[in-house]
């Protein structure tokens, strides 16, 4: 069983070795067992010397392909979404979700409520009533300007043609609204001290 | 006839475009170089005629408001609904820190009354005894009081007719007494238009000439809000002249500051007032672009 086995791996190589002798061209078969090969022939094989060494391209080459791949992971990775700023006047502190801090609430006599529900109507109507009168005020003040513009175009072309030009230093305006009181001519007003807490958020 | 021989000079296109061009420009009956002096000349005889035949005398004048400096009080129905409105807030609202505070010395306070009180059950905050919250209440109200606004209402300066600081709920309207056609009487600054200037210029010459130098007021615009038109009675009525056009121009009084010496008689005036001073004609032009408040 051995021997027949050595005899094919000994036919296989010999085989092999022929090729390789045959390309050398004329080369002695100096051994015929591949055993004693010796370190010359395979050194000087055709295949062997006419490529060029491979490792000093492929590895660099794989070793930056690597590195690419890497990279473009940990780019993938750190593309997080930035974070966004809470917006403070959404979020309902805890101290209005207490429960102890509800108000007991107070059954209205039946009088009470109905008073409540007209006096609702009774509003509603003088509201409307204010802004008809307000809608009605401002027509009649658009509808003066337009016969003004229009007595103007009779007398002079140039006049209302500066007259529809717009004026560029009114805006802008800035008038102080009515307050309850009258403001004091004398009054000086004590300085006040105030620690800014309000939290600057950077995304 | 020059570009008539420089476009047979050049390509038949060119030549072409440049013929049309051209017999359009000759079939109108003028050279190219004289036709724009010709236009001008044209343009201003009509202006010349224009004037000369508009019969219209134009003025400016200005109406000049200080607007209110107060609130005003409230009608019933006003207070009635502020009150209503308050309470149903009341009803709505939570207890807020100060109320839960008053809640917690009541409490205690009922809790010491007791019989059978030990100071060491009391937890944490001890110098709460020391400072009752109805103290802190106090000390507030004692604070507040202590400040004097200034009062709403002032008797004597609302009956003082020239002062701007009357009726300060209010919004009011400068008068100034002039003569016009013979007659003196009441009525929004106003002069004559001069060649020249812009309406709005006369008009702020107008209110800076009649009413003394010290009204700082800031213009709403070039353009007039209302216009007045009269015609002279048929005795002195010309060719040239039929009537006046006055032209209303609005302003804001952005400083009262007195003006040093007024060179006519001035009123600060409420709408309601108005009607006691202006002419049923003009107040009711006058009334339909001043506003209520």
């Amino acid at each position: 069983m051995a021997v027949a086995l050595s005899r094919c791996l000994c036919r296989v190589l010999t085989r092999q070795a022929a090729p390789s002798s045959f390309l050398l061209g004329g080369h002695h078969h100096a051994v015929q067992s591949p055993w004693f090969a010796p370190a010359m022939t395979l050194k000087t094989s055709a295949p062997l010397r006419a490529e060029p060494k491979k490792k000093k391209k492929v590895d660099p080459r794989r070793e930056q392909v690597i590195r690419d791949r890497l990279k473009k992971k940990l780019k993938k990775l750190e593309k997080v979404p930035p974070e966004l700023i809470p917006i403070e006047d959404l979020i309902i502190p805890t101290k209005c979700l207490d429960e102890t801090r509800e108000r007991s609430a107070p059954r209205l006599p039946f009088e009470e409520s109905e008073g409540r529900a007209l006096l609702l109507k009774e509003w509603s109507r003088y509201k409307q009533e204010q802004h008809m009168a307000e809608v009605q005020a401002v027509e009649l003040a658009l509808d003066a300007q337009r016969e003004a513009l229009e007595e103007l175009k009779l007398e002079s072309e140039e006049l209302y043609q500066a007259a529809l030009k717009p004026d560029p230093l009114l805006f802008p305006f800035t008038h102080k609204g009515p307050t309850y009181t009258p403001p004091k001519t004398d009054y000086e007003a004590p300085d006040g001290k105030y620690n800014d807490i309000t939290k600057v958020y950077t995304q | 006839m020059q570009q008539k021989k420089m476009s047979a000079s050049c390509g038949r296109m060119a030549s072409r475009g440049l013929v049309r061009f051209v017999s359009r420009v000759s079939s109108s009956g003028l050279r190219p170089l004289s036709s724009t002096s010709v236009c001008r000349a044209t343009l201003q005889n009509k202006h010349v005629t224009d004037k000369a035949t508009s019969p219209w005398t134009l003025m400016a004048a200005v109406c000049l408001q200080r607007l209110p400096v107060i609130s005003s009080d409230l009608s019933p129905i006003e207070q009635q609904f502020k009150h209503m409105l308050s309470q149903m807030e009341l009803e709505k609202s939570m207890l807020s820190d100060h109320e839960l505070r008053l809640l917690e010395d009541k409490e205690r306070m009922s809790r010491k009354q007791a019989n059978d009180y030990d100071s060491d059950d009391e937890d944490g905050r001890g110098d709460q005894d020391i400072v009752l919250t109805q103290d802190l209440e106090d000390s507030w109200e004692q604070k507040f009081k202590s400040f004097q606004p200034a009062p709403r209402v002032r008797a004597d300066v609302d009956e003082n007719l020239t002062s701007p600081e009357r009726c300060l709920a209010d919004s009011l309207l400068l008068l100034v007494e002039q003569q016009v056609g013979g007659q003196k009487m009441w009525l929004l600054p106003q002069t004559q238009w001069q060649e020249g200037e812009t309406l709005r210029q006369t008009a702020e010459r107008a209110l800076s000439s009649l009413s003394g130098a010290g009204f700082k007021a800031t213009f709403l615009g070039n353009a007039p809000c209302g216009v007045y038109k009269y015609k002279l009675p048929k005795a002195i009525r010309t060719e040239s002249s039929v009537g006046t056009k006055v032209f209303f121009f609005k302003a804001i009084l952005s400083d009262s500051s007195r003006p040093a010496a007024p060179t006519s008689p001035f009123l600060w005036v409420t709408k309601g007032e108005l009607q006691r001073y202006l002419k049923p004609a003009y107040m009711a032009k006058v009334d339909r672009f001043i506003p209520q408040v």
